[in-house]
């Protein structure tokens, strides 16, 4: 602060202001955070003031004035109390901020108990004013020498009084100047401090009837242009609410008649200057800055609080939305509920008053349709949305502008079916869109014509796309969901496929049998099964239940038993299969159905009688390596409930030779592709068969299977994989039998 | 109808399956390319959906790019053959690639829906239906 004082020109000036800001008054604070320093002070600026008084004793007493250098030292002594007595009192307030309104209120009472008390001084002067010269108020017209000792504390009294009200005014008023403060503003408060400094300082030895010297007069110029510029830091006023404006405008009206009144000289304060004046010149010229900017900051304050009276209500109505918005975005992380998070983006421009209601749209095509859906509907409902407007043909505009649209004269358009009399006067429509993404279309309506101003346009925009972004997160949490149960779920359906499968391998003389279903990652729906239907006879099933998952492996269970219990009744694999379809078209959805084939092997006579229910054709290939399929006529079950699949339904009965391989297998085998794509295909798995016919039933199911993963190169596969090999080797069994 | 054919009409960018629409008079023709399963079988079950809320219950599916269809792909057709017919139209499928045909084929579809060669074809059946219901 020392470095400040000095006189400078205005770009030193400007770098001085810098160096204080860095420096300057966080150094003198962490001074007087310190107790003892702080007592320090205090007592410092008791020995000023009392040095100062004792000077102004001496004089009344010896009745003449001090030697010029005397005086000049009196003056610094005077201003070290009053600059101690600054930093002391900006200290104290720091500790205790006060808002705007109590700001302007204890200004204003410090400024009436000053006025007060300083009236009743001059007032008693008035008995020993000399007669015919009011000016002198007892002080000697040549020398202003106090004539009494009563003009001493007066003088003194007054001069801290007044200095007292103008540090209150400047370190109070400081913090509503430098409200939302920037740089910029920052070095303009303090640089109007340094100037008001310097500008008073330029007084110290100068008597006040003389001609303001022309340094003197750029220094008060400056502080003045300074002045103005402070004085238009009110933005504080914008976040009082209508009563607080209010008081604020009764106060600053009070305080602007109370100073000015109280400066100006024929106001209720007469020639109170003067014993200022005779204390300090410096510290009047301050003081009188000090209360001038605290009346111009009293009137800017005043206008400003009175222009802003009336759009109060519209100020706290946009703080309410930005409320709200934040407020949704919390959200975010709690409504993982669709429907409740539907309903609070829905509600919010509805709450915040932006609109009269409000209604959200949905095209969504996992819910299986493409048709916008009104999900959710505020001070309306989605049924009142249906008629009133025409929901596709809005949504459809909104998804291919992508931006938000305003319909300024609803009942003129065409979509907008309302009658005379409906609540649609406006409706602004939004898109909401995230990840480049059309999620839905946000609806909000009032009731006038062109009810919507561009300000809503922008708040509802970024409203928008927080809510679409909650959507969103809403969604892929929902998906992860789904796949958390869909994995749970596998692995059931995995269980119970396996459960389902036979354990061991019936044993029938003269037939060999292997058999192994593969599950993929996603469990479909394979199934195989053998029963013996007595000594001679082998009934053999496999199936592919469409779909995976759990509702394959709960249909899988529903054919097993069926198996189980309708074979052995069963005359033929025809009525199996009718009846299989009958029991299971009453349980199969409508778009799921079973694929299968269903054999009996009669290992004495040597024949097999084969049924295919839409399943992928047997395979016969003999000991010659002769092959064939297998394909006899037959609907899938559940593809037809009705007759028509007994009538399309055909059974193969074919004779079977010594060492004849029977296969049967699911489409997972011949349609699982390698990794350029291609199928494994029939041919292939005929190829195989073939080369390996003459093995034993479990090696040729062994080598067919090896055969099938060096083709498709990994070991995961995308559908069930489930193949059965039956091998017949009568001949040599049946000497066997005959032998025995 | 025209505008049914903008570019944003097409479902399914996410995976290798896409159903087109396109419109011939009163049939609502659907576009099938790539892979039909149980991953893409959702989107032609929202093109049928939106058919039928459309009320459009003449449809042709063709499938002259449809590389491949699983069992969940046929079960659609499957969901929503009767209510059509019931509607008084029809899903009749045409273009189908060999090995596709085939796996129709396996299950007997053949003997459930109208299965032809080419799209033209089935306009014509169509057509021809529906003078059959007007002269009668």
């Amino acid at each position: 602060m020392k470095g400040a004082l000095s006189p400078g020109i205005p770009p030193v000036a400007n770098h001085f202001a810098n160096r204080i800001l860095q420096s300057g008054p966080g150094y003198i604070d962490t001074v007087l955070r310190n107790r003892g320093q702080r007592v320090a002070c205090i007592v410092a600026a008791l020995i000023c003031f009392f040095l100062s008084v004792a000077f102004n004793g001496f004089e009344w007493l010896s009745g003449t004035p001090w030697h010029a250098a005397v005086n000049f030292s009196y003056q610094l002594v005077v201003i070290a109390g009053f600059v101690l007595a600054w930093f002391l009192l900006s200290y104290y307030l720091k500790q205790r901020p006060i808002g705007p309104l109590k700001t302007l209120w204890t200004t204003l009472l410090l400024a009436l108990v000053a006025a007060a008390v300083i009236r009743l001084m001059v007032g008693i002067t008035a008995a020993e004013n000399v007669e015919g010269n009011p000016a002198v108020l007892g002080f000697e017209y040549d020398t202003g020498v106090p004539l009494t000792f009563a003009t001493v504390v007066k003088m003194h009294v007054i001069t801290s009084l007044r200095a007292l009200l103008a540090f209150y005014l400047l370190l109070r008023f400081q913090d509503l100047v430098l409200f939302k403060r920037t740089k910029q503003s920052q070095r303009n408060w303090y640089l109007m401090l340094v100037f008001m400094g310097i500008a008073s300082l330029l007084t110290i030895l100068r008597d006040p009837a003389e001609d303001p010297g022309i340094v003197q007069g750029v220094a008060f110029t400056l502080v003045l242009i300074l002045m103005l510029l402070n004085a238009f830091r009110v933005s504080w006023i914008v976040f009082l609410s209508f009563r607080a404006k209010a008081a604020g405008v009764g106060f600053s009206i009070l305080l602007i008649l109370l100073l000015f009144a109280s400066l100006s000289p024929g106001g209720i304060l007469p020639a109170h200057f003067m014993y200022i004046r005779h204390a300090s010149y410096p510290l009047d010229q301050f003081t009188l800055a000090a209360l001038a900017f605290g009346l111009l900051y009293c009137v800017t304050s005043f206008l400003f609080l009175i222009f802003h009276l009336p759009t109060t209500g519209d100020f706290r109505r946009k703080a309410g939305e930005i409320t709200a918005m934040y407020s949704l975005t919390n959200l975010v992380n709690q409504a993982f509920d669709p429907d409740k998070l539907h309903l609070t983006i829905t509600k919010t421009p509805v709450d915040t008053g932006t609109a009269q209601m409000s209604w959200l749209a949905i095209a969504d095509e996992r819910s299986g349709s493409l048709r916008p859906q009104v999900v959710a509907a505020w001070k309306t409902t989605t049924e009142d949305v249906e008629t009133m407007v025409d929901v596709a043909a809005l949504y459809e505009e909104l998804a291919t502008r992508r931006e938000p649209v305003i319909l300024d004269e609803a009942p003129a358009d065409r979509r907008i079916r309302g009658k005379p009399g409906d609540p649609i006067g406006t409706m602004l429509m939004t898109p909401l869109i995230t990840r480049d993404k059309l999620l839905g279309g946000l609806f909000v309506a009032k009731d006038v014509v062109q009810g919507f101003e561009q300000d809503d346009v922008e708040s509802i925009s970024v409203y928008a796309a927080q809510a679409a972004i909650a959507l969103d997160n809403a969604r892929l949490f929902e998906e992860q969901l789904e796949r958390e149960r869909l994995s749970r779920e596998l692995d059931i359906a995995r269980e119970v496929q396996q459960r389902l499968l036979p354990h061991d391998l019936p044993e029938m003389q003269g037939l060999a049998v292997a058999a192994s279903s593969i599950p993929a990652y996603e469990v479909g729906g394979d199934y195989y099964d053998f029963l013996k239907l007595d000594e001679a006879r082998l009934a053999f099933i496999i199936a592919d239940v469409s779909g995976k998952g759990t509702s394959a492996a709960f249909y899988m269970a529903e054919l097993q038993g069926i198996f189980r219990s309708t074979t052995r009744m069963a005359p033929s694999p025809a009525d199996f299969l009718e009846q299989a379809n009958l029991a299971l078209s009453s349980a199969l959805e409508r778009h799921v159905f079973v694929s299968v084939i269903y054999g009996v092997i009669d290992v004495r006579k040597g024949e097999l009688t084969l049924a295919r229910a839409g399943h992928c054709p047997a395979i016969l290939i003999s000991r010659e390596g002769t092959g064939r399929l297998i394909r006899p006529q037959g609907l899938g079950l559940g593809l037809d409930r009705g007759r028509r699949f007994r009538d399309v339904l055909e059974e193969e009965h074919i004779p079977l030779q010594p060492g004849d391989i029977i296969t049967v297998y699911t489409d997972g085998v011949v349609e699982s592709r390698n990794n350029q794509g291609t199928e494994y295909g029939y041919e292939r798995l005929l190829e195989a068969l073939k080369t390996h016919r003459k093995k034993e039933a479990s090696a040729l199911h062994e080598a067919l299977l090896s055969d099938l993963h060096d083709y498709l190169g990994r070991t995961e596969y995308d559908d069930d994989m489930t193949l059965v090999v039956l091998k017949w080797d009568g001949a040599k069994n049946h000497t066997k039998r005959s032998a025995t | 109808m025209g505008r049914r054919e903008k570019p944003h009409e097409t479902i399914g960018n996410m995976s290798n399956f896409s159903v087109g629409f396109r419109a011939e008079a009163h049939i609502r023709i659907l576009d099938l390319k790539g892979e039909l399963d149980a991953h893409t079988v959702s989107e032609l079950e929202a093109a049928l959906q939106k058919c039928r809320e459309d009320k459009n219950h003449h449809i042709i599916v063709n499938g002259a790019h449809l590389q491949y269809i699983s069992s969940a792909g046929l079960g659609v057709f499957m969901a929503y053959i009767e209510e059509m017919r019931e509607a008084g139209g029809d899903i009749k499928i045409a273009g189908l690639q060999a090995n596709v045909y085939n796996i129709f084929d396996l299950l007997g579809f053949p003997l459930l829906f109208d299965i032809v060669k080419a799209e033209e074809e089935a306009i014509r059946k169509f057509d021809a239906d529906r003078k059959d219901k007007n002269d009668s």
